[in-house]
């Protein structure tokens, strides 16, 4: 899995790419907490390279949303797949994070 | 010592639709996933029986036709009726369908098959009518289990078995990926199915129907959510879609249901190798 991370503002835009499945959500899971340790807590998981994700990257997802809640900070969605979306919507996490068709919208949202 | 992913397969809750599983299976057989259990819920646990049997598509497709026979609803209108002008008294045993054909029909496809000779551990969900809660049938016939099962509530009769009064296991679990997890699969193949909302409303009992769906439909994404978070690895969710409605007993749409329910499995299948990959 390739991962990507752009700063916009206070803001770090992080683009993984493939599919996020047990063999790759550690290394997301990684990424993420070592983007909290240093402060970043305001993340954009800009989803237009995931093809796919199972359990294991939801939990890897919830987990972040968590611990930047906790510092003040979120995790927030763009630019998801139909087929991704169909299990975000099927497991409740359309209810509880913030999803948005585009980037530029989740990073503007933190304004 | 088993090295290999253990992979437990789980067909929920769906009337018709559950002959996607067909589909499922058909996949699953090609590419040679091994499956070490088996977890059924109301129509699913139709499937799911023959699955664990070790049924192959073709005979899990006369299974379907032998089942839904055009009689398995007799005297439906004539009990709703009298219910109505209230000359059937009505009470947690009854059912609107006489299901002596459904008995029978089940009795013709199953015969006395038994949990303990079926060739994979199957595990089937009901839920009992007088205090709610899922139970878990793993011994005895299979064809009863299957029957209380699928008892549709006021359409089917509950069925007592073991001093519970049993219905629909899709009104406690619609899709019981938790059977799976408490047995410890590695990875969970989920074939699962939201029901179809009418768009006309010309009775108390489709207002009704509307109602057990909307209800249905919310108990599934609640518990697959929360299994999905619990769960130690990986959940494969397998959601046919069908361009047209499909109602309780659509029967004449199964080959196409059978069809949605291989294009979901096929979408899913290079994931789910990947999981057994390791």
């Amino acid at each position: 899995m390739q991962i990507t991370n752009q700063k916009m503002n206070a803001v770090v835009v992080v683009s993984p790419s493939g599919s996020i499945d047990a063999t790759t959500a550690p290394e997301l899971g990684a990424h993420i907490d070592d983007l909290v340790s240093h402060d970043d807590v305001k993340l954009v998981a800009d989803f237009a390279s995931v093809d796919y994700t199972s359990s294991a990257g939801l939990r890897v997802l919830l987990g972040a949303a968590k611990q930047t809640r906790a510092q003040g900070g979120d995790l927030r969605l763009s630019s998801v797949a139909p087929d991704v979306m169909k299990v975000l919507s099927l497991s409740g996490f359309t209810s509880i994070l913030k999803i948005f068709d585009d980037t530029d919208s989740a990073v503007a949202s933190f304004a | 010592m088993n090295s290999r992913p253990t992979v437990s397969l789980v067909i929920g809750s769906g009337g018709v639709k559950c002959a996607a599983a067909i589909g499922l299976w058909s996949v699953l057989r090609e590419a040679g996933v091994q499956v070490d259990s088996v977890v059924g819920c109301s129509g699913g646990s139709l499937y799911g029986a023959a699955i664990a049997q070790g049924w192959d598509p073709e005979k899990m497709r006369s299974l379907s036709e032998s089942l839904w026979t055009g009689d398995v609803m007799q005297g439906y209108r004539e009990n709703l009726k009298a219910s109505k002008d209230g000359s059937l008294r009505f009470t947690e045993r009854s059912g609107l369908v006489d299901d002596s054909v459904l008995n029978a029909n089940l009795e013709k496809i199953y015969g006395d098959l038994t949990f303990e000779r079926l060739d994979v551990p199957l595990t089937l969900v009901a839920t009992d009518l007088h205090n709610g809660e899922k139970v878990l049938l793993r011994e005895g016939l299979v064809r009863e289990a299957i029957r209380a099962s699928i008892a549709i509530p006021v359409i089917f009769p509950p069925l007592e078995i073991d001093g519970g009064l049993l219905t629909d296991g899709g009104a406690s679990d619609p899709l019981p990926v938790d059977v799976a997890i408490q047995d410890a699969a590695d990875v969970i193949i989920a074939m699962g199915f939201t029901l179809s909302y009418r768009t006309r409303f010309r009775s108390i009992t489709a207002v009704q129907e509307q109602m057990t769906s909307i209800y249905t439909n919310n108990i599934l994404n609640a518990t697959y959510a929360f299994h999905n978070l619990a769960h130690h690895a990986e959940i494969f969710p397998v959601i046919p879609e069908l361009d047209e409605q499909v109602s309780m007993f659509d029967v004449d749409k199964i080959p196409r249901v059978i069809e949605a329910g291989e294009a979901a499995a096929r979408a899913q299948l290079p994931h789910i190798q990947r999981a057994l990959a390791g």
